[in-house]
């Protein structure tokens, strides 16, 4: 992002989680390749946390976090190092969604 | 046996609206406290909360946080970082305590607000548990920060601030009295939770986190990240109250309420964020810009969040991203200043190599906030130090309680916004601050900075030690 373009930086489809780093945040980061595979997975890691972000939509599922995990995880789990997100969200039984209405 | 999922049950469970027969709707949801914008009650019922969340499922989640947080501080209480943290990181953290932990219970009053008197059911489970969430804020912002009360007594501002006249405290308390103690409880929710708490906190708890992170303070990283974690889920509860509004055709009022919010929390943002980041943190522990940060949560995540709800980008978009460039260094510039009136000792943050920083990341700073800083510097450099501290007041706006401020040097722009209401002539430090006011005159009119105070003789004797002890700031 530089300084001309900045102002027009809302001008974006990214949505998806903001995480804490740790073994959660490496496996919803391989979750969104698995889930969204005809998506581009852009992550952005800031240390403190990581964006994992896709255009416009992203799903993630239960069982596939669990499976990256290697261990049993409920879908509201999610919620202890889930700091932020980009996007609207839409909580379900086992999956996760984000996403925009409109496309800009 | 089977359980049910949640969302099987979910809608039904906290469905608890009722067709009172013993009191009138009126007197069970009093309109200047539920906020029903004129809708009828099934207007509100159609509130649908996009992240659900059950009382078994939050203590469960909650609980591990906790663990998470308070594990991490126990292992690393041995560790010295305090003691031997550069003072601007210090700085960080006392500024930081001082104008968050009251607030968090302050907030949590307001969540409180929304959970007896909205009328949207979802809107009153989602802000129980938002409510408690506000009380671990609370309670872990104030827990932290304690054990360094023996090393260093300014360190006592995590709790004492709120209770004092210290003029940002009274900046502080005047923005958070204006969108979260005195607003009905669907606005608390457009103003705090979705404007606040989707967009500003953040810049404090995550763009912090991520400079605390680089600085080597792993404990108070943990600690802020984990708290946004908590305000991920309740800063949704705005959203679908924005969304009920624009169905009903209240779109003009929702977007009014966001963009006072918004222009409030951005100029309190200047003042505590913006130096923090830019100045305080030690250059090679600076994850990004002010500036940078700004860009990244609030105009890429959070105006883009507000568009898709149906909102429109608030009138003042060209001046906020003018502001973005520059209000933050006149806010250190007038804090360093008058460093003397804050409860942490600013840095300046202007050696050689942090200037060539700031000239990277903001193209003109020498040519315009360097000026300032070269008379300053050369005072220092001659002796003359009773010109390096004030003897003058600055002006103070009379809507965000700040220094009004302008850009100096080559892009000279100082300017005083006045109003004359009801006999009495008001300052404001932009043309934003001025038209806040003006949306609800009557709610601000009655109110004195601290330098209408001091002009009124509330202050005594009428100079710097007098300003100090109104502001229970002790020598030490």
């Amino acid at each position: 992002m530089n300084a001309v373009n900045s102002g027009q930086a809302y001008h974006n489809n990214m949505v998806g989680p903001v995480m804490r780093s740790g073994d959660l945040a490496l496996a919803i980061i391989e979750a969104a390749r698995i889930d969204n595979p005809e998506k581009e997975v852009f992550v952005d890691d800031k240390r403190a946390y990581i964006r994992i972000h896709t255009e416009h939509e992203m799903i993630l599922n239960r069982e596939t976090i669990e499976a990256e995990l290697g261990r049993p995880f409920k879908m509201n789990d999610l919620e202890v190092d889930l700091s932020s997100f980009a996007g609207q969200i839409e909580t379900r039984n086992d999956s996760i969604r984000f996403y925009f209405k409109t496309k800009v | 046996m089977a359980v049910l999922n949640r969302m099987d049950w979910y809608d039904l469970a906290r469905s608890t609206n009722w067709t009172p027969n013993y009191v009138t709707e009126d007197e069970l949801f009093p309109p200047d406290l539920s906020g029903g914008f004129g809708l009828p009650q099934e207007a509100w019922e159609n509130y649908d909360e996009p992240y659900k969340q059950t009382y078994p499922e939050y203590v469960k989640v909650q609980r591990e946080k906790d663990a998470g947080a308070y594990s991490v501080k126990a292992a690393l209480e041995r560790s010295r970082i305090f003691e031997n943290a550069d003072p601007g990181w210090k700085s960080v953290m006392k500024a930081h305590y001082g104008a968050i932990a009251r607030g968090e219970y302050a907030a949590a009053s307001a969540e409180a607000r929304m959970m007896r008197f909205s009328k949207a059911p979802g809107m009153r489970n989602m802000s129980t548990l938002g409510c408690m969430d506000e009380i671990r804020h609370g309670q872990m912002q104030l827990y932290f920060p304690h054990e360094h009360v023996s090393k260093d007594r300014q360190m006592d501002w995590a709790f004492k601030a709120y209770d004092t006249n210290e003029w940002a405290m009274i900046a502080a308390r005047h923005f958070f009295d204006d969108i979260m103690m005195t607003r009905d409880a669907i606005s608390v929710s457009i103003m705090l939770t979705f404007s606040f708490e989707t967009g500003f906190t953040n810049m404090q708890f995550l763009g912090l986190a991520a400079d605390a992170a680089e600085a080597g303070d792993h404990t108070f990283a943990n600690l802020i990240s984990s708290i946004q974690t908590d305000e991920s889920r309740h800063a949704q509860i705005g959203g679908p109250a924005l969304k009920v509004l624009i169905e009903n055709g209240k779109k003009e009022e929702a977007q009014k309420r966001v963009d006072v919010a918004l222009w409030g929390a951005w100029k309190l943002f200047s003042v505590l964020t913006g130096p923090i980041m830019d100045y305080y943190t030690p250059l090679e522990h600076r994850k990004q810009s002010f500036k940078e940060f700004m860009e990244e949560w609030i105009v890429a995540q959070f105006e883009r969040a507000l568009t898709d709800m149906g909102l429109d980008l608030p009138w003042y978009w060209d001046i906020f991203l003018e502001d973005l460039k520059d209000t933050h260094h006149g806010m250190h510039l007038g804090s360093y200043y008058w460093r003397p009136t804050v409860w942490w000792n600013p840095a300046a943050g202007i050696t050689p190599e942090e200037r060539d920083w700031l000239e990277e990341k903001y193209p003109g700073w020498n040519d315009t906030w360097g000026q300032c800083w070269d008379v300053f510097i050369d005072n220092v450099v001659d002796g003359k130090m009773e010109l390096a501290y004030p003897e003058t007041l600055p002006m103070v706006c009379n809507m965000c309680q700040l220094p009004i401020l302008g850009v100096p040097g080559k892009k000279w722009n100082v300017k005083d916004y006045p109003l004359e209401y009801n006999g009495r002539l008001y300052h404001f430090g932009s043309e934003v601050d001025r038209w806040c006011f003006e949306q609800d005159p009557e709610r601000y009119a009655g109110h004195l900075s601290i330098v209408d105070r001091f002009l009124a003789g509330m202050i005594q004797p009428m100079n710097l030690e007098g300003a100090l002890k109104y502001m229970n700031i002790a020598p030490g």
